[in-house]
C-alpha cells in the first residue's frame, strides 16, 4: 500500500513537472510569436509624424481622415506618431543603414530644415504641382531649402494674444480697442504693461496671464516673440544690452501678471474662469474657450516692440524620405492632406490652420472665423518678424531649458541679469554648434 | 529528503522523485519568477544602463554630473521637497488615521456614514483629487468665495504661482492629507479590529485609565499594522506627483516629478532614469529601517 502510494506520489510530482514545463514553454512560444507577428501584415505605407499626437487627435486622424484616404485610394496607411527626438534617431539610423522603412515625415519646418540639411529628404518638385489649391508665397519660400523642395506645407499654427471684451473698458490712456485689433504702431509692449498696471489698479486683480506651467508653451513667448521683439533675433542676440533691456521689461510687467501662472500648462481654463482677462498662447490651446464663448473674447496681434512684431509661425510639412519604398503612394497621401476640404476638417477637429488659400476663404463662421481672424490679422499686421522653432532634435529640451532657467532666475529669483546672460549664453550657442543646426529665422535671414 | 530516506532504507524508487521533487517549486514559481525579471528586472536593468551610458551607448558620468551640478537641474530642491512634504504629512495622517480609527471603534450613532464618507476620497485619483483642490483653492474658486462672502477677508487668499510657494505647499499637504489618509486608517481600522477585547476588560479590571490602555495595550498591538501603514504610505510619499503637478507645477519640484520632466519636456532619458533608480533605492532603504526598527520592539514586546 505504501509503494503505491508512494508510485502515486511520483507520478503526480512528475505530472507537475510536466505541467510547469509545458506551461513555461507556451508562454515563451507566445511571446516569441506574438513579437514575430507584430512586424508583418500587409504591405502599407508608414507615415511618421511629429504632430497630431495626442490620443483625440490621433484617434481622429486613423479614425477618420486616413480611414478616408483607404476608402479613396485603396492604400492603407500606417500612422506612427513620434517625438521630435525619436524620428530624428529614427530617421537618421534608417538613411545612414540604407534602409528606409517611412513614407511620409510630418514635421516641423526646423526638423524638416534639419533633414533636409543632411541630404536625407527627396526633391518633391519631381512629382509636378498639386492642382486645385494654392500655397501662399511665403510658405512655398520656406520649404524651397537646400536647394530643393524639401517638403509641402501641411499646417500652420501660431500663438496669439486673446482678450475678453471686458477688458477693453480699462484701456490705458492713448491705446484704443482698434489698436489693439489691429495690431497699430500703438499696439506695444509698453501699452501692455500700461493696460496690465490699469487692470490691476481698477480691479485689484492680476488680470494678465501666461502658461508658464511645467508643459505650458511660455518658453516660446520668450524665444519667439519677445527676444525678436527686443533685439530682433532669437538665439543670436541672447547675451545683448537689447536682451538686458527685453528682461528688465518682463521683470516690470510680471508685477502684474497673475502669479498661478507658473501652475498653468493651457490658458483657456484661465480665461473662461475670468482669472485672466489678457492671456497669450497657442491657437489650439485657446481654442476651447473661444468655442464656448464666442462672443466674450477677441483674438488679436501680439504686441509689438522695439524690433519689430516678433512672433512664431509654426509650419508643419509633408516630407518623402530618399529610400522611401513606396514614393508614389506617399505623393498621393500628400495630396489628399492638403486638399482644402481636408485642411477644414483638420482646422475644425485640432485647431490647426489651413495651407491653402482656398481652404482658408472657406471656413465657416463662428467660433473658429474668430480665431482665423486674430491669427490673419497678426500674420499681416505690420513690422512682421516671423520666427521659427528651431530644430535641434533630442538637444531640443536644452534649449528649451536655457530659456527657462534664464527665466526663473532672472524673473522669479530675481538675480543680476548680465550674470545670468554671460552664464547661459554660452551654452545656448553651443547647442547649435553640436547638433549642426542652422540658427532660426528671423536670425538667419 | 533526508527524513525518507532514513525511516525508508530501501532506496530503490526514492531517490529519483525526491531528486525531481527537489526542483518542484522552482517550477512552480518559474512563471511568476519569469514575470517579475520580464517586467521589473529587465526594466531596472534598462533604467541602469540608460542612466550611465550616452546616445552613442558608450559609459557615461555625464548624466549624475548633470543631476548634481547642472544649474538646470533640480534635484537638491526636488530632494528636499520631497522628504519635507513626506515629513510634514505623514506625521498628520498616522495621528489622524489613529485618532479617528479610535474613534470609529466606539459605537455613536451615524458611525457608518463616517466611516463610509471618511473612505470616499480613496476612491478618486490623485490627479483628480488635485484638480478638485486646485478649483476650491484658485482665487476665483469656492473656499475663496465663501470666505469673502463671510466678510473674513476683503480680497482673495493667493494659493498658487512661485511667489506663493508656501500657500502652494499648504495646498498639497490639504490635497494629500485629504486624498491619502484614508489608505493608513483602513489599515490601521483593521487592525484596531483585531485587537481582543479580553486584554482591555484585564486592564479594566486592574483598574486601568484611557491612556494607560492606550500605552500599554492597544498601541503595543497595533505595531504592526502601524508599520505596514508607515510603509506604504512612506513609499506613496516619495513617488508623489499627480497632486504636486497639478498644484504647483515645479514650483515646489518633486522627485518622481522631475523625473517626468526630463523624460517628456527636456529627452534627458539617462537623467530621468536616474531619478528612478533613485526614488528605487530611497524606498527599498526606507522600506528596511521600517522593518528594522519595528521588529526589535515587536520582539521585546513578546518576551
Amino acid at each position: 500500500m505504501g509503494k503505491t502510494k508512494r508510485i502515486l506520489r511520483y507520478a503526480v510530482s512528475k505530472a507537475a513537472v510536466i505541467a510547469a514545463i509545458v506551461i513555461i514553454i507556451a508562454i515563451i512560444a507566445g511571446v516569441a510569436y506574438y513579437l514575430t507577428t507584430m512586424h508583418k501584415g500587409p504591405t502599407k505605407i508608414i507615415w511618421a509624424s511629429t504632430q497630431l499626437c495626442p490620443p483625440e487627435e490621433q484617434q481622429f486622424v486613423k479614425g477618420t481622415l486616413l480611414a478616408q484616404f483607404t476608402k479613396e485610394t485603396g492604400i492603407k496607411v500606417e500612422f506612427v506618431a513620434m517625438s521630435y527626438s525619436d524620428l530624428a534617431t529614427r530617421l537618421s539610423s534608417e538613411e545612414k543603414a540604407g534602409k528606409v522603412t517611412i513614407d511620409v515625415i510630418g514635421d516641423l519646418h526646423g526638423g524638416l530644415d534639419l533633414y533636409a540639411s543632411k541630404g536625407y529628404l527627396m526633391d518633391l518638385s519631381q512629382f509636378g504641382t498639386l492642382s486645385g489649391r494654392t500655397f501662399p508665397k511665403v510658405l512655398m519660400n520656406y520649404a524651397h531649402m537646400h536647394g530643393i523642395l524639401a517638403y509641402i506645407p501641411w499646417m500652420t499654427a501660431t500663438y496669439v494674444m486673446v482678450i475678453n471684451k471686458k477688458a477693453f473698458d480699462y484701456l490705458p490712456p492713448g491705446l484704443t480697442k482698434e489698436d489693439v485689433i489691429k495690431g497699430t504702431d500703438k499696439w506695444t509692449y509698453d501699452a501692455l504693461l500700461a493696460w496690465a498696471k490699469n487692470l490691476y489698479e481698477k480691479t485689484g486683480k492680476k488680470l494678465l496671464g501666461f502658461p508658464a506651467g511645467p508643459h505650458g508653451l511660455f518658453v516660446r513667448f520668450l524665444h519667439g516673440y519677445l527676444y525678436p521683439a527686443f533685439t530682433g533675433a532669437q538665439v543670436k542676440n541672447f547675451n545683448s544690452p537689447d536682451a538686458v533691456k527685453m528682461w528688465q521689461y518682463l521683470k516690470k510687467l510680471w508685477q502684474y501678471v497673475n502669479p498661478a501662472s507658473t501652475t498653468w500648462d493651457a490658458m483657456a481654463d484661465p480665461l473662461l474662469k475670468g482669472e485672466v482677462w489678457i492671456a497669450w498662447d497657442h491657437t489650439a490651446r485657446i481654442k476651447d474657450a473661444i468655442v464656448n464663448k464666442p462672443d466674450q473674447f477677441v483674438v488679436v496681434p501680439v504686441p509689438i516692440g522695439p524690433k519689430g512684431r516678433g512672433f512664431i509661425l509654426v509650419v508643419a510639412g509633408l516630407a518623402i524620405p530618399k529610400g522611401a519604398p513606396n514614393p508614389k503612394a506617399a505623393w498621393k497621401l500628400i495630396d489628399y492632406l492638403t486638399k482644402p476640404s481636408t485642411q477644414i476638417e483638420v482646422l475644425k477637429k485640432t485647431g490647426f490652420f489651413p495651407t491653402v488659400q482656398e481652404a482658408s476663404q472657406a471656413i465657416p463662421s463662428g467660433p473658429l472665423k474668430v480665431l482665423a481672424v486674430g491669427v490673419n490679422a497678426q500674420i499681416s499686421a505690420p513690422h512682421a518678424l516671423v520666427a521659427m522653432i528651431p530644430s535641434l532634435g533630442a538637444k531640443g529640451g536644452d534649449f528649451k531649458s536655457i530659456y527657462l532657467t534664464a527665466f526663473k532666475r532672472i524673473v522669479l529669483q530675481n538675480e543680476d541679469i548680465q550674470k545670468v546672460l554671460s552664464d547661459l549664453g554660452p551654452k545656448l550657442l553651443n547647442l547649435f554648434k553640436e547638433v549642426g543646426a542652422p540658427l532660426p529665422p528671423p536670425d538667419s535671414g | 529528503m533526508g527524513f525518507t530516506s532514513k525511516n525508508k532504507p530501501e532506496a530503490f524508487s526514492l531517490t529519483q522523485p525526491s531528486k525531481i521533487e527537489k526542483f518542484i517549486p522552482y517550477f512552480l514559481i518559474a512563471p511568476a519568477l519569469s514575470y517579475l525579471l520580464f517586467f521589473i528586472g529587465y526594466p531596472l536593468a534598462q533604467a541602469v544602463v540608460l542612466a550611465f551610458t550616452d546616445s552613442s551607448g558608450h559609459f557615461t558620468l555625464a548624466h549624475i554630473k548633470y543631476l548634481l551640478y547642472s544649474p538646470e537641474s533640480m534635484f537638491y530642491t526636488a530632494f528636499k521637497d520631497t522628504l519635507a512634504l513626506a515629513a510634514v504629512i505623514i506625521p498628520i495622517q498616522v495621528m489622524l488615521a489613529l485618532g479617528f480609527s479610535l474613534l470609529l471603534s466606539t459605537n455613536f450613532k451615524g458611525r457608518e456614514f463616517a466611516l463610509y464618507a471618511f473612505v470616499l476620497p480613496l476612491t478618486i485619483s490623485d490627479v483628480a483629487g488635485g484638480l478638485i483642490w486646485y478649483t476650491m483653492l484658485s482665487t476665483n474658486g469656492f473656499f475663496n468665495k465663501m470666505l469673502m462672502a463671510a466678510g473674513i477677508i476683503a480680497s482673495p487668499i493667493q494659493f498658487f504661482g512661485y511667489q506663493y510657494r508656501y500657500m502652494e505647499f499648504l495646498a498639497i499637504v490639504i490635497a494629500e492629507v485629504w486624498r491619502a489618509t484614508a489608505i493608513v486608517f483602513v489599515i490601521i481600522f483593521a487592525g484596531l479590529q483585531m485587537i481582543s477585547k479580553d486584554y482591555i476588560e484585564a486592564a479594566e479590571v486592574f483598574g486601568a485609565g484611557t491612556w494607560e490602555k492606550l500605552r500599554h495595550i492597544i498601541f503595543p498591538m497595533l505595531k504592526p499594522s502601524l508599520q505596514a501603514a508607515l510603509i506604504i504610505r512612506t513609499l506613496f510619499a516619495f513617488q508623489v506627483f499627480g497632486v504636486v503637478w497639478v498644484l504647483a507645477g515645479r514650483d515646489i519640484p518633486v522627485l518622481a516629478g522631475e523625473a517626468y520632466y526630463e523624460q517628456t519636456e527636456l529627452y534627458h532619458y539617462g537623467v530621468a532614469a536616474l531619478y528612478a533608480l533613485i526614488i528605487a533605492a530611497l524606498s527599498v532603504a526606507v522600506g528596511y529601517i521600517y522593518i528594522k526598527m519595528f521588529r526589535a520592539q515587536y520582539l521585546e514586546v513578546g518576551r
